[in-house]
């Protein structure tokens, strides 16, 4: 009678709650395997059950019963991870098309609205697509989950994280909204166009949101004698992160980036999460004051603010190849809280090879697992089921031969929600069919004075790029050019009637055509470029 | 008693963390102390980053460093009143009216003119936000202390200003409008004036908003809600101007627009501490000295725009001797370095003394700021802020050799053309690559 009752029990709890599970597959048994999930003890031959997207049940081997309708996955010699989170990307971000050509002859920008939105009601899921290439390449590297953020505007939107676990971007939804994303970047032609006007945006807009709560509360609570509020989106929007301080994710591009940010979390009391911050171990005393958590980007390019940007091309090279890949073991040493992301970088092989090198410059190997799986996983409130191998948790996990980070290591297999999917070697010879922007382009700079048309002459030799700005104003080389997968990158010291200044390119290159933006001290401008047909 | 022991040795840690100058005392220099005179031969001793002596044969004391400067010439460290360098970013365009924003969000510690400003002297700057707009932004004072952070250059102590300006910039007249574009109110003289008037009397009314919601709040009346007016950073800037917490700082070039301004500052009774630029001050001179506001020039620039047609090279010894308080700034980051020399052709064109020359790059520039407490010149007390000369600093031939902050030496030439040259073996000149060749 018992057994029936259970029996029954177990049935309805089937009704009741598979059909809204969203990636049911068979169950998998993963026996003979090492299991490394920081911080709980390493396991050297165990045992994963995973039935209905979860992980049901975890231990040494021979003390787990595995389940006879289980599909074993003998895995011998191999280890079992959780899966890694990236903590913040722009993945299958569709970019919003480019408003319609502008009648000729206009060159001023158009009313800010139609331009680059700033928009903290913009929910980045409503424009995502997936791509399934995307999603093997990090499968390839072991990255199950991902943050999305939307990536233009001062308030750039509000962040989804995914489950790489298919085609329907609906099942991938772990949580949404995650965090507000605000950036120090400006708006073209209209207020505020330069970084302390961004700033000075920021804090009205905080200040608006208290205010617009305020009136809101009083309202509800005493509706005679008191005007209503007029309804605001963009205010409205905000007061989850102004009032409730749910997280704010600030993306901060170089060390005063992240000064800024720790400022305004302190006169606004949010609860911030830096990003980015690739030198953020030169402001280690301010951060360890400031308590604030980092997901911090494995790019290892000095920004263009920096000292060891200015200073030449030879010290800007020794520093991208030797101090910053050292600033997660910096920021280690100094006892920061910091996740590991991929912001920033073109590819998810990169993601990889930049977490080796970060390893290489003193980050212990424990910690970057940590930094990827159970640290982003209590940054983004979702350790309660994400981010270590424990039963009843979701089911991801990576398992591979020999050590995640080790270059030699070999990813195998990957479950995400349960759902497994095989590691095949990333198509060889990507390189002979990749792009060359070697020839002539004429390009166009967008800025707030207006449109600035100039030609460059490119030279490429692998993936490095030389070649000239020429303009009106006169001639300048372009150093330090990387082509890596369609995303160029190149710098130029503009010289213009006795000033010099850096400007940094950046850019996505189609065959016959490349946009991007153009970093300038105080500002950034958008670039447009077409191939100038070569003549015969 | 024991508690008292600790809490004043708490308060002596506090304050020694507070300023944490350095220790040093230069020897047998020719001393020009712009205030006190000349000391043909002496010795300064700094300790902990301010002046404690001054005299000659100084015995130093314990552990400080000693450099000997026999036969060069130690004037306090220039002070520059008008610049941009040490910032990301200098104006923002979106609005006439930008007061909300400030300089002090878009520090540039990193800015390699901090090093060529020092290399000429330079220990102190304002860095100041551009003209573009009839009122700009929030404006902060700066020692160059290069290497160090940002938040570790800021000289607290000066008054805080606001930027304003008149004239062709903020009209935008010297601007090619885009076919379509409009062009942006305030577009003359007249329409500028009016502006900041119109803003200024917006700062007023959100002043007495404030003050009408404390009244209702102190009554507790009647059972109604009460709401906060909302914070305007704007308005909240231009309130403290009225309410005497900021002084302005005026960009203005003709003196019919200067006066006007004054007016509007008798007006709305806010202080001008300074006006910029203004090629036509010789006209206002006697204005301008009777309203005690200051000037800082260019010593001899004119005539690049129309409004800087009638500029003339006895303006800043002519307004000095009228009794105005002048100050010579660069405006740029190369000019920086040659204040000194600024300084030299008011003696030629003008006949300013010696002493008074230098003022004009040194004390009156530090009283235009509110902090000739300070520095500006060589006396004990002030900050340990110097800079030293191979020859007389108003020579043509004469170079900066060192510069120093609060005792800490930041600039020194021959250490630093060492170090050029060992870096040129270390990695040798780079193959030249593109070019028209």
């Amino acid at each position: 009678m018992r057994i029936k009752i259970s029996y029954l029990l177990s049935l309805l709890v089937c009704l009741f709650f598979l059909p809204a599970t969203a990636a049911k597959g068979p169950t998998y048994a993963i026996v003979n395997c090492r299991i490394v999930s920081p911080p709980l003890p390493v396991i050297e031959k165990g045992v994963i059950i995973i039935r209905d997207g979860l992980i049901e049940a975890v231990g040494i081997q021979g003390k787990i019963d595995i389940p006879e309708d289980a599909q074993i996955i003998e895995a011998e010699g191999m280890t079992a991870y959780p899966g890694l989170i990236n903590a913040h990307t722009n993945l299958f971000l569709e970019e919003a098309q480019e408003p319609a050509q502008q009648a000729p002859g206009a060159t001023r920008p158009q009313a800010p609205a139609e331009r680059t939105p700033t928009r903290p009601d913009l929910h980045v899921l409503t424009q995502l697509k997936p791509r399934k290439s995307d999603i093997d390449n990090f499968h390839r590297i072991g990255v199950t989950t991902v943050l999305v953020a939307p990536q233009r505007g001062i308030f750039s939107g509000q962040s989804v994280l995914l489950n790489l676990n298919g085609e329907k971007i609906e099942d991938m939804v772990v949580k949404n909204p995650v965090a507000l994303h605000v950036q120090f970047v400006t708006e073209r032609g209209s207020y505020p166009n330069s970084l302390m006007g961004t700033m000075a945006y920021l804090r009205q807009s905080f200040f608006d949101a208290a205010h617009y709560a305020e009136h809101l509360a009083t309202w509800k609570k005493t509706p005679r004698f008191l005007v209503r509020p007029v309804y605001n989106a963009f205010l409205e929007a905000l007061i989850p992160f102004v009032v409730e301080r749910k997280p704010v994710i600030f993306t901060c591009n170089n060390q005063e980036d992240i000064k800024r940010a720790i400022r305004l979390t302190q006169e606004f009391k949010l609860q911030a999460i830096l990003s980015g911050a690739n030198e953020a171990w030169r402001v280690g005393e301010e951060l360890k004051a400031a308590k604030l958590p980092l997901l911090v980007a494995l790019n290892f390019r000095p920004p263009t603010t920096s000292i060891y940007a200015t200073r030449g091309e030879a010290i800007r090279r020794q520093a991208e190849q030797e101090i910053y890949p050292a600033n997660a073991a910096e920021l280690q040493k100094l006892g920061l809280t910091f996740a590991l992301t991929s912001l920033g970088l073109s590819d998810a092989s990169t993601f990889q090879k930049n977490i080796q090198q970060a390893i290489k410059a003193g980050l212990p190997a424990e910690t970057a697992l940590k930094a990827l799986t159970v640290i982003p996983a209590q940054l983004l409130g979702v350790d309660s089921f994400l981010g270590t191998i424990e039963a009843g948790k979701i089911a991801n996990i990576v398992l591979c031969k020999g050590e995640i980070f080790d270059p030699k290591g070999e990813i195998q297999k990957v479950w995400v929600d349960g759902r497994l999917f095989k590691i095949e070697k990333a198509p060889e010879a990507k390189a002979p069919a990749a792009l060359s922007v070697a020839g002539s382009w004429r390009v166009t700079i967008s800025s707030p004075m207006g449109e600035m048309e100039m030609t460059m002459e490119l030279e490429q030799e692998g993936s490095s790029v030389r070649g000239q700005l020429i303009s009106t104003y006169g001639r300048w080389e372009i150093r330090s050019g990387q082509l890596s997968g369609q995303e160029l990158t190149f710098t130029v010291s503009i010289e213009i009637m006795g000033q010099t200044f850096e400007a940094a390119f950046q850019g996505k290159v189609e065959k016959e055509t490349m946009e991007g933006t153009v970093q300038i001290p105080g500002g950034t401008a958008d670039f447009r470029a077409t191939r100038i047909p070569r003549s015969v | 008693m024991k508690r008292t022991l600790i809490f004043i040795s708490l308060l002596i840690a506090s304050t020694a963390l507070l300023f944490a100058g350095g220790n040093l005392l230069l020897k047998n220099g020719t001393i020009l102390t712009v205030t006190r005179g000349v000391i043909p031969r002496g010795d300064i001793l700094i300790m902990d980053g301010l002046i404690k002596q001054i005299g000659e044969n100084i015995t130093p004391p314990p552990g400080v460093k000693v450099i000997d400067v026999s036969g060069k010439y130690i004037i306090p460290g220039i002070i520059d009143s008008h610049t941009h360098i040490a910032l990301a970013g200098t104006n923002e365009t979106g609005s006439a009216n930008t007061a909300e924003v400030n300089m002090r969000d878009v520090l540039d510690a990193e800015d390699t003119s901090i090093f060529t400003a020092i290399s000429g002297g330079v220990t102190t700057i304002h860095a100041l936000h551009g003209s573009a707009n009839p009122i700009g932004g929030q404006n902060i004072t700066l020692k160059l202390k290069w290497g160090k952070k940002a938040e570790e250059m800021i000289f607290q102590q000066t008054w805080p200003t606001l930027k304003f300006a008149l004239g062709e910039n903020v009209t935008q007249a010297n601007r090619q409008l885009s076919p379509g574009e409009e062009r942006r109110y305030p577009a003359s003289r007249m329409g500028v004036v009016a502006f900041i008037r119109r803003e200024l009397e917006r700062a007023r009314n959100y002043l007495a908003e404030w003050d009408r919601y404390q009244e209702l709040k102190k009554m507790k009346l009647l059972n109604r809600p009460l709401l906060p007016p909302r914070k305007d950073l704007q308005l909240e800037v231009l309130a403290d101007l009225l309410r005497g917490k900021l002084v302005a700082r005026c960009h203005s070039y003709r003196a019919d627009e200067t006066l006007e301004f004054i007016k509007l500052s008798h007006e709305f009774g806010f202080r001008i501490a300074c006006f910029e630029h203004i090629p036509e001050a010789y006209k206002i001179a006697r204005e301008l000295a009777a309203e005690k506001i200051g000037i800082s020039v260019f010593m001899d620039s004119w005539a690049y725009k129309v409004e800087a047609a009638e500029g003339i090279a006895t303006m800043p010894a002519f307004c000095t001797q009228q009794g105005v308080l002048v100050s010579l700034n660069s405006d740029s980051n190369e000019r920086i370095r040659r204040l000194f020399n600024d300084a030299a052709k008011a003696i030629k064109y003008g006949g300013l003394s010696e002493d008074e020359a230098l003022k004009l790059i040194t004390l009156n520039p530090a009283i235009q700021l509110g902090v000739d407490k300070w520095v500006g010149s060589i006396e004990v007390g002030k900050h340990g802020d110097l800079a030293v000369f191979n020859e007389h600093p108003l020579s043509a031939y004469t170079r900066c050799d060192l510069t120093i902050i609060e005792g800490e030496v930041y600039f020194d030439r021959e250490a630093y053309l060492k170090e050029r040259q060992e870096a040129q073996k270390a990695s040798p000149k780079p193959k030249a690559t593109g070019g028209d060749q």
